[in-house]
Order: structure tokens, then C-alpha cells, then sequence
């Protein structure tokens, strides 16, 4: 199995540079803006007070939600979400491609006639999910450790929740994606899909605290899982969100692994 | 070495894979597994490869069982498909270096002599290789880690003749060690060169094994003949075509049967020859069907 997982790091590696670049270059980018909005940010929450309830609501902003003067509500409005949103996008990616690309370049014949199993297979690709995945929320620790001592009062449990909250969103979506893949073998639909998921769930999460009505919307939603408020305001994650991501996240990757051991390859 | 019981594949309702084929290979020869494409060579070299499973039956290689000890199975085999995919972004030298981290005991020497036989330069990207060069790359680790058995998949295509040449070297050479070879190919010239036996296949089923030599020498005769007067055809020629003055046909006969029609005709050219095994097959299929 090291043999597989030194071969997917090596190839999925320039990757996880161009991604956790981007991912973390934007939140830095976000959280130097602070300093400047911080004087003027009477004038910034009187303009927001004119927007509608639902609006605020939808971006944590709402009764009880975050506070935009203090550093950790300015993240959590302003850089976490752009986390969330291409950290789960690259989860999306490297779930989608990392066992398809095998069968949709037709490598996969080659894999298999070595002496290795199947399920050495899917297990080495998973844990190289889970390691890049990991490596990218530890560079953000450390941009954020930075930033909120530079910028604010130091919060460990904040710190610690906003940095590695969003493996838990990103594991979702590369479980999801790693089980279609066993399915679907051209990465580009596989990718698409997931994608797609990254982005439709995001809408759901906004329906869900748009109206009353839809509010049980948050229950499939991974952005609720881990939202800013109950990070910044509970110092949590609420123990179903919890439940239910493990749940999603253990069955997809189990769920590939058993499917996978059954199907014919036939590239 | 080889053994297959009543092998049945299906892939969905309507496409056929193989049905009901059993086949035996012995430890040291080289088999070969002849069909026309589409005929269930590649199902039966993906099923003992556990590529794809059974629907019913299986197959053994050296007393594992290919689903079950696909493993085991895999360490001491080596494969060669018909379509080289590799991953292009890798250098050879990586690849090999890859391929062979699978396997516990490597003989690095052997590779090295492998890799100047076949004259291949390590430090090119896979992308940038010819066809010719990443067949020699699929052959180089194939036979790296010394399998006991081979299995080609219509290993020469893509190969010149002149590597083609070295390559059958390499497979004798690879039998004198002792390594058995299963050759699926739809090209029947080349099996003839190397294999001892053959089994060919047609919609899916074996429909018949046997020794090349047996073949060639208890079957008919290739004849040509050029001569001015007319030939009629008699029953033991077959596959008789006529073009101007020449004469081509295969004969099933007795040659002193034919010596003696021949004595009354004036002939300016006579070549007898042995016909290779597609023409000897034509003619199995042809009085087949006629059955």
C-alpha cells in the first residue's frame, strides 16, 4: 500500500499546492482587509441594518449572529466561506478524479495485474485524500493562528474549529464524490456532479435560512454542519451535524470499497 | 498451469463474452489462444486476471483460484495487453521503479539486461514514447520480476519486424527457463512461430485444441502450379482459386494422387508448401459450417 500512496501524493501533488495556494492566499487576502474596515465599521454595519432579515440571516449576520468588528466575525463572514466553498471544491476534485482517472485513462489494467488488492487500492487512494485534504486545513491553522493573534484577542477553541471544522465539510464532498466514481469512471462527469453538489448544497444551506419553512433543509446541508455562528458563538460543532456527517462519510467510502471489489473492469 | 472449467462470462442481457469454456494449459509450454476479434479471447485473459468475474465457472492458475487468490496469483504473473496504457506524465525509469515496488523480490540485473535488449532509453516521459517503445516497456515489466507465467494479449501489434523478431527470441528464451506462455493473438502466423499447441475460439466457445506440429503435418498440402491447360477441380482441393495460368489450392489428398493427375498436364512451375495455420483454419471453419 505505501507504494500506491507515495505514487498518488507524487501525482496529486501539484494539485494540492495550486488549491491550498488559492484557498489560503484569498483568506489572507480577507483577513489583511480587516485593519482597514475595522475604523469604519459603524458606517459598514449601518448600511447592512437596511437589508433584509433573511439576507443577514443567510450570511450570519442575523439576531445573535456574528459580530463584523472583531476579527473572528470578519472571517467568518468575509474569508471562511470562500474556505468552505473551494476547499469543498477541491474535496469535490480530488475525490472525483482520484480512483477514475485510473479507468478513464484505462491505467487501471495495468494497476490490477500487479500484485496488489483492490482493497489496498481503495484504502491507499482514500487515506491520500485524507492527507491532502488534512495538509490543507493545517496551512490554514497556521495563516489563522497568525492572523488572529496579529488582528485580535487570541481564542484557541475558535482557532482550532475554524482550521480543521472545514475537513469535516471537505470529507463530505470526497466521500460522496470518491463513491459515485466507482460508478461513473470518466472523471469529468464524476467531477461535474460533484461539483455540482459542492454548489446545490450551498444554495440549499441559503434557502434553508431564507424561510422558516424550508429550515429542515439544514439538516443536508455540510455548510450547516460547520457555520461560523456555532463556531464563533457556541465554540462547537452540534453533536448531529456530527453524527450525521460521520455517517455520510464512513458509508460512502465503505460503499465504494464494497462496490468496487465486485465490479468488472472493463476499460 | 493453467486451468479453466466450464468459464461462462456474460456482460449484461445481450453481449456475449464466453460460454462454457474449459481449456487446460501445461506448466512449460507456450499456448496459443487464436480467434477472430470480438470471439472472447480478451474476456477469458480479463477473467484470469480477475479483471472481471466469472458468471459461472472460473479457472486456476498453478492450483489458486483467480477470484479468490487473485493475489497470490499476480505475484507470480506477468501481463502484456494489447493496449499499452501507462501514465504518461511518469518517466520510464519511475514507472519501472513503481511497477516493480508491487513485487517483493526484484532481480535488478535482469531488468537492466532487459531494458538494453530492448534498447530503451529510461529517462524519456511515457507521453513521448512511440508505440513500438511502450511495448517494449509493457514487455520490460512483464517479465521483470521473472514470472512463471506470461499472458500476451495480441502482444505484437505495434511492434516492427525487426523487434518482433527479438521479442519471440525473448519468449523462447523465457520457455527454455521454463515459463509457461499464454498467447491470445489473432494473427496465426505468429503463434505458429512459437506455440506448441493452440485452441482456437469462435463465439465465445473452444472449438478446438491442438499441437501445431500435429496440425501442419496431417493436414493438406499447399499447392501452386502454373500450366497452359485447364485444371479441373477434384474434391480434395480446396479453397481453389484460378488466376490466368496459375493455379492455387489446397490438397487434401495423397501427393501421389496428385502426381499422377499432374503427369498428363504440361507444367511450367510447381510449388508445394505447407499452409500456415490461418489457411489450415479457413478450411476447419469452411467444412465446419458445411456440417
Amino acid at each position: 500500500m505505501k507504494n500506491i500512496i507515495k505514487h498518488e501524493f507524487k501525482r496529486n501533488f501539484r494539485s494540492f499546492v495550486l488549491w491550498t495556494s488559492i484557498i489560503s492566499g484569498l483568506s489572507i487576502m480577507m483577513l489583511l482587509l480587516f485593519p482597514a474596515f475595522e475604523n469604519s465599521m459603524g458606517d459598514l454595519l449601518e448600511t447592512l441594518e437596511g437589508y433584509p432579515a433573511g439576507f443577514l440571516e443567510a450570511f450570519g449576520l442575523g439576531e445573535g449572529g456574528l459580530d463584523m468588528g472583531n476579527i473572528y466575525g470578519w472571517y467568518g463572514v468575509e474569508g471562511y466561506l470562500f474556505v468552505l466553498l473551494i476547499g469543498g471544491s477541491y474535496a469535490a476534485v480530488l475525490g472525483s478524479s482520484i480512483l477514475s482517472k485510473e479507468e478513464d485513462e484505462k491505467t487501471i489494467e495495468f494497476l490490477l495485474t500487479k500484485p496488489v488488492s483492490r482493497t489496498k487500492i481503495i484504502f491507499g487512494k482514500i487515506f491520500v485524500i485524507i492527507l491532502n485534504l488534512f495538509l490543507l486545513n493545517l496551512v490554514m491553522s497556521i495563516v489563522l493562528i497568525i492572523s488572529f493573534v496579529l488582528f485580535g484577542e487570541f481564542d484557541f477553541l475558535v482557532w482550532a474549529l475554524f482550521s480543521f471544522a472545514p475537513l469535516l465539510h471537505q470529507f463530505f464532498f470526497a466521500s460522496i464524490a470518491f463513491f459515485i466514481s466507482v460508478f461513473i469512471t470518466k472523471s469529468r462527469t464524476v467531477m461535474s456532479v460533484s461539483l455540482g453538489l459542492v454548489i446545490g448544497l450551498y444554495v440549499v444551506e441559503i434557502i434553508s435560512k431564507l424561510t422558516d419553512s424550508a429550515e429542515f433543509l439544514k439538516y443536508i446541508t455540510p455548510y450547516e454542519y460547520v457555520n461560523a455562528v456555532d463556531i464563533v458563538k457556541n465554540n462547537n460543532i452540534q453533536g448531529i451535524y456530527l453524527l450525521i456527517s460521520f455517517a455520510v462519510i464512513s458509508i460512502s467510502f465503505a460503499l465504494a470499497w464494497v462496490f468496487y471489489n465486485k465490479k468488472d473492469i472493463t476499460t | 498451469m493453467i486451468k479453466i472449467k466450464n468459464l461462462t462470462k456474460f456482460y449484461g442481457t445481450n453481449s456475449r463474452g464466453v460460454l462454457d469454456l474449459s481449456l487446460e494449459v501445461k506448466e512449460g509450454e507456450i499456448f496459443g489462444f487464436i480467434g477472430p476479434n470480438g470471439a472472447g479471447k480478451s474476456t477469458t485473459v480479463r477473467t484470469l486476471l480477475n479483471l472481471i468475474y466469472p458468471t459461472r465457472g472460473g479457472a486456476e492458475i498453478d492450483g489458486m483460484d483467480c477470484v479468490k487468490d487473485s493475489n497470490k496469483i499476480k505475484k507470480i504473473v506477468g501481463y502484456i495487453p494489447s493496449e499499452i496504457h501507462f501514465y504518461n506524465e511518469m518517466s520510464v525509469k519511475k514507472f519501472l521503479d513503481y511497477s516493480f515496488g508491487f513485487h517483493q523480490k526484484i532481480d535488478h540485473e535482469y531488468i537492466e539486461d532487459l531494458i538494453k535488449t530492448f534498447d530503451l532509453d529510461t529517462s524519456k516521459k511515457i507521453g513521448s514514447l512511440s508505440l513500438g517503445n511502450k511495448k517494449k516497456l509493457a514487455i520490460i515489466q512483464a517479465l521483470g520480476h521473472r514470472p512463471k507465467l506470461l499472458i500476451l494479449d495480441e502482444p505484437t501489434s505495434g511492434l516492427d519486424p525487426l523487434m518482433q523478431h527479438t521479442f519471440f527470441e525473448v519468449l523462447l528464451q523465457e520457455k527454455k527457463r521454463g515459463t509457461t506462455i499464454f498467447f491470445s493473438s489473432h494473427v496465426l502466423s505468429e503463434v505458429q512461430k512459437v506455440c506448441d499447441r493452440v485452441g482456437i475460439i469462435k463465439d465465445g466457445s473452444l472449438v478446438r485444441i491442438e499441437s501445431v506440429k500435429n496440425i501442419i503435418s496431417n493436414q493438406s498440402k499447399k499447392i501452386k502450379i502454373k500450366t497452359t491447360k485447364k485444371i479441373t477441380k477434384t474434391e480434395a482441393m480446396i479453397d481453389f482459386k484460378m488466376n490466368n495460368n496459375q493455379y492455387t489450392f489446397l490438397y487434401k489428398d495423397s501427393l501421389n494422387h496428385l502426381i499422377k493427375l499432374l503427369s498428363s498436364y504440361d507444367i511450367e512451375d510447381l510449388i508445394i508448401e505447407e499452409p500456415s495455420l490461418e489457411e489450415i483454419f479457413m478450411d476447419y471453419y469452411e467444412s465446419k459450417e458445411k456440417t
